[in-house]
């Protein structure tokens, strides 16, 4: 597997996009055209550019790109959009979507930083509860997001696509296996890559493996993957779930949630726990 | 054959190979047209039916830069929507082709706001008065913005109803024909192995030190259209006989004219017969027709002030607080002369408001009193 990303790019230290982008576009392998949206200078890669998308275009560029090449006869390169969650979760959902249920034949990889980080650590609908961004600040009355991180994984699994996983930078080995897995498919393929932000998240950058690693291990973010929106499997089952203080406390972005806020967060992580696992033991996707 | 299938036949005989649409009044039978030709096999290209227009214009981007021929069409509403991504396909030089079926955002009738206001935009604009004129105009366009020298794309502005929607006698050439003419469209490829960095976007003739030089380049590949456009409609009338004056403007009985209408789209039919009417009367006035809207035919209209004392512009448009679109841009192109003729504005036929015969020969009457040097006023909404 040949590097295919450009180093050093213009990313900051710890950067779990950049990352991110590195692993994915290693498992993806030359024959890749890759179309970006604005967002963080994750990683630069050699392989082709679609070029020119505009933030809310991702779906829609990559349904022209694979539907030329389509045209063209040439059906065996990866069409890859790889996004920040703000141009898969928000302004380009409708389009991506579409592309979904229209079942085209593409990648939409999203590098999750759980925020606008590119404009400066603004809330998406990817940020979790409570978190502090630019735009959720911990003001006397309101402190941080009030409203939870959209479930976006299983919005796309109810689109009834052929594949649909999450993965996480802390840990590769899942990560490329779900790429070359995806590769052998035809059709509508997404990976969620939670990839931590230590300017957005607050924490020192020399962490950033450990913070995705307690993402997982707590249950805050499991790795799983959906085939045709109904067969389930967990990637990774610890036998017990680490407490989610343990991901909580190390970034300052949590830094004035409550123990009650916190007890209520357990409660909700164990929860939707106990479903994937349910999910995953009948090996079919519970709602 | 309706102005739809006009464009929708057209776009066949193009070999399109990959289309994308929303449907939207007064657009939406283009692509049922195109959706019948795609089942019955006559279209072998890819029809996306999207979501919404903003998606519809990346898709057929996106497309033209993996080296695909394309077409997207839209009216009013989705013009307006899709109004982002027609930067980025201008910028990046990809010569999409495009139907805009003209109705207004003040009503669901037509006037040329939606794709004029797009101009900012930097696509090129044709305008067309009637069936035959669009079925022709979207063949030649192709070979406008795919033509190495311009590497832009084209917008076909039609009256929406007046003409998309009405039934005209229309000549259809031969697939032979057209293929002779129009050759297959050949791209830089995206393609792996094969990357141009150039084909990037945003960066389009930037690079170097100049941050203005994206919009320097992109300014001059739309002024260097104009002799190609020329060119383009002079050979599409050898080899199909049908041309429309020189491309950009057309002069209809301007022999012996003392002045002139201006007339663009399916108002220039209107202004044709009034012109009749005056003539018939021994009324020294002529017309032109305006096709080219941007880039915008300046040379021509210099020769027009030389040998007209007077020029009523009829502008389908308002610029809010500016003019008529038209107007502007004529008076514009006759400020260095020495001596300049009268310029007057005329808006007409906004919001679809009915124009007859009738309200264009009281235009002319009052052009050619300015040409006498009789004192009128300067803007008139007929
Ligand atoms: C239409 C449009 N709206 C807003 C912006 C400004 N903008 C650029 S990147 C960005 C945020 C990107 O966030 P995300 O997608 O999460 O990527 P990240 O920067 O976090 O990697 C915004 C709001 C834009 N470029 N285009
Ligand atoms: S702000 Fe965060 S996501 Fe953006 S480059 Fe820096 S570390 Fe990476
Ligand atoms: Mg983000």
């Amino acid at each position: 597997m040949d590097e295919l990303t450009i180093t050093p790019g213009s990313a900051c230290q710890g950067c779990g996009a950049a990352l991110a982008a590195r692993l994915a576009f290693k498992a993806l392998g030359p024959n890749t055209i890759r179309h970006g949206v604005p967002c963080c200078p994750d990683s630069a890669t050699m392989t082709p550019r679609g070029g020119g998308g505009v933030f809310e275009g991702g779906g829609a560029a990559l349904t022209g790109t694979w539907r030329a090449l389509k045209a063209k006869g040439i059906t065996d390169v990866q069409v890859v959009g790889f996004f920040g969650d703000g141009g898969t979760y928000d302004i380009g959902l409708q389009g991506i979507s579409a592309a979904a249920e229209r079942n085209e034949n593409i990648w939409v990889i999203t590098k999750d930083n759980e925020a606008y980080m590119n404009t400066g650590n603004q809330r998406s609908s990817s940020t979790p509860l409570y978190a502090m961004t630019s735009t959720t600040p911990v003001g006397s009355v309101i402190k941080g997001k009030q409203t939870g991180k959209k479930n976006i994984p299983m919005i796309f699994a109810a689109h009834h696509v052929p594949f649909v996983a999450t993965a996480s930078v802390g840990y590769p080995e899942d990560l490329i296996a779900k790429i070359e897995y995806g590769k052998t498919l035809t059709g509508f393929k997404m990976l969620i890559i939670q990839s931590p932000c230590p300017v957005g998240w607050r924490y020192d950058p020399a962490k950033t493996i450990e913070v995705a690693r307690s993402a997982v291990q707590t249950g805050i973010w499991p790795l799983y993957e959906i085939t045709d929106g109904e067969k389930f499997k967990l990637t990774y089952k610890p036998r017990e779930l680490k407490p989610v203080t343990e991901y909580y406390k190390p970034q300052a972005r949590f830094r004035h949630v409550t123990d009650e806020q916190l007890a209520g967060i357990q409660e909700d992580t164990t929860k939707n726990w106990e479903k994937l696992l349910k999910s995953d033991e009948l090996g079919q996707l519970l709602i | 054959m309706t102005g739809n299938k006009a464009a929708a036949t057209a776009v066949k005989l193009a070999r399109v190979e990959v289309l994308s649409a929303f449907p939207v009044t007064p657009q939406t039978t283009i692509t049922q047209y195109l959706s019948e030709f795609a089942a019955n096999g006559e279209i072998k290209g890819e029809f996306v039916n999207a979501e919404g227009e903003l998606s519809t214009q990346v898709i057929v981007q996106a497309a033209s830069r993996a080296g695909a021929r394309t077409f997207v069409c839209t009216s009013g509403p989705g013009q307006l929507y899709m109004h982002h991504p027609m930067h980025s396909t201008s910028s990046s030089r990809l010569p999409v082709v495009m139907a805009t079926v003209h109705r207004g955002n003040k009503s669901m009738q037509p006037d040329h706001t939606d794709l004029m206001s797009q101009t900012w935009t930097g696509w090129i604009q044709l305008y067309c008065e009637n069936n035959q004129e669009i079925l022709d105009t979207h063949l030649m366009a192709y070979k406008i913005a795919e033509d190495k020298r311009v590497r832009l794309p084209v917008a076909i502005g039609y009256d929406g109803y007046v003409l998309s929607y009405t039934a005209e006698p229309v000549e259809v050439p031969s697939q032979k024909s057209v293929d002779d003419w129009l050759p297959p469209y050949e791209y830089q490829s995206i393609l792996p192995k094969d990357y141009d960095p150039a084909t990037g976007g945003r960066g389009f003739g930037g690079g170097g030190r100049d941050p203005q030089q994206g919009w320097i380049t992109h300014h001059e590949a739309l002024l260097n259209a104009l002799p190609v456009i020329k060119e383009i409609n002079e050979d599409f009338g050898k080899v199909f006989g049908r041309k429309y004056g020189n491309g950009l403007t057309e002069t209809y009985k301007t022999e012996g004219a003392e002045a002139v209408m201006v007339a663009m789209g399916s108002l220039a039919g209107t202004a044709r017969a009034a012109i009749d009417n005056l003539q018939a009367d021994g009324k020294p006035i002529g017309l032109i027709k305006l096709k080219c809207y941007q880039p915008f035919a300046v040379e021509d209209f210099k020769e027009y002030g030389k040998k007209f004392k007077a020029i009523g512009m009829i502008d389908r448009n308002v610029c809010l607080g500016h003019g008529g679109a038209g107007y502007r841009l004529i008076r514009n192109s006759l400020y260095d002369m020495d001596e300049r003729p009268k310029v007057l504005q005329f808006h007409a036929g906004l919001a679809g408001k009915e124009v007859r015969v009738g309200d264009f020969e009281r235009v002319g009457e009052k052009i050619l009193k300015a040409a006498k040097g009789d004192k009128v006023s300067q803007v008139e909404w007929v």
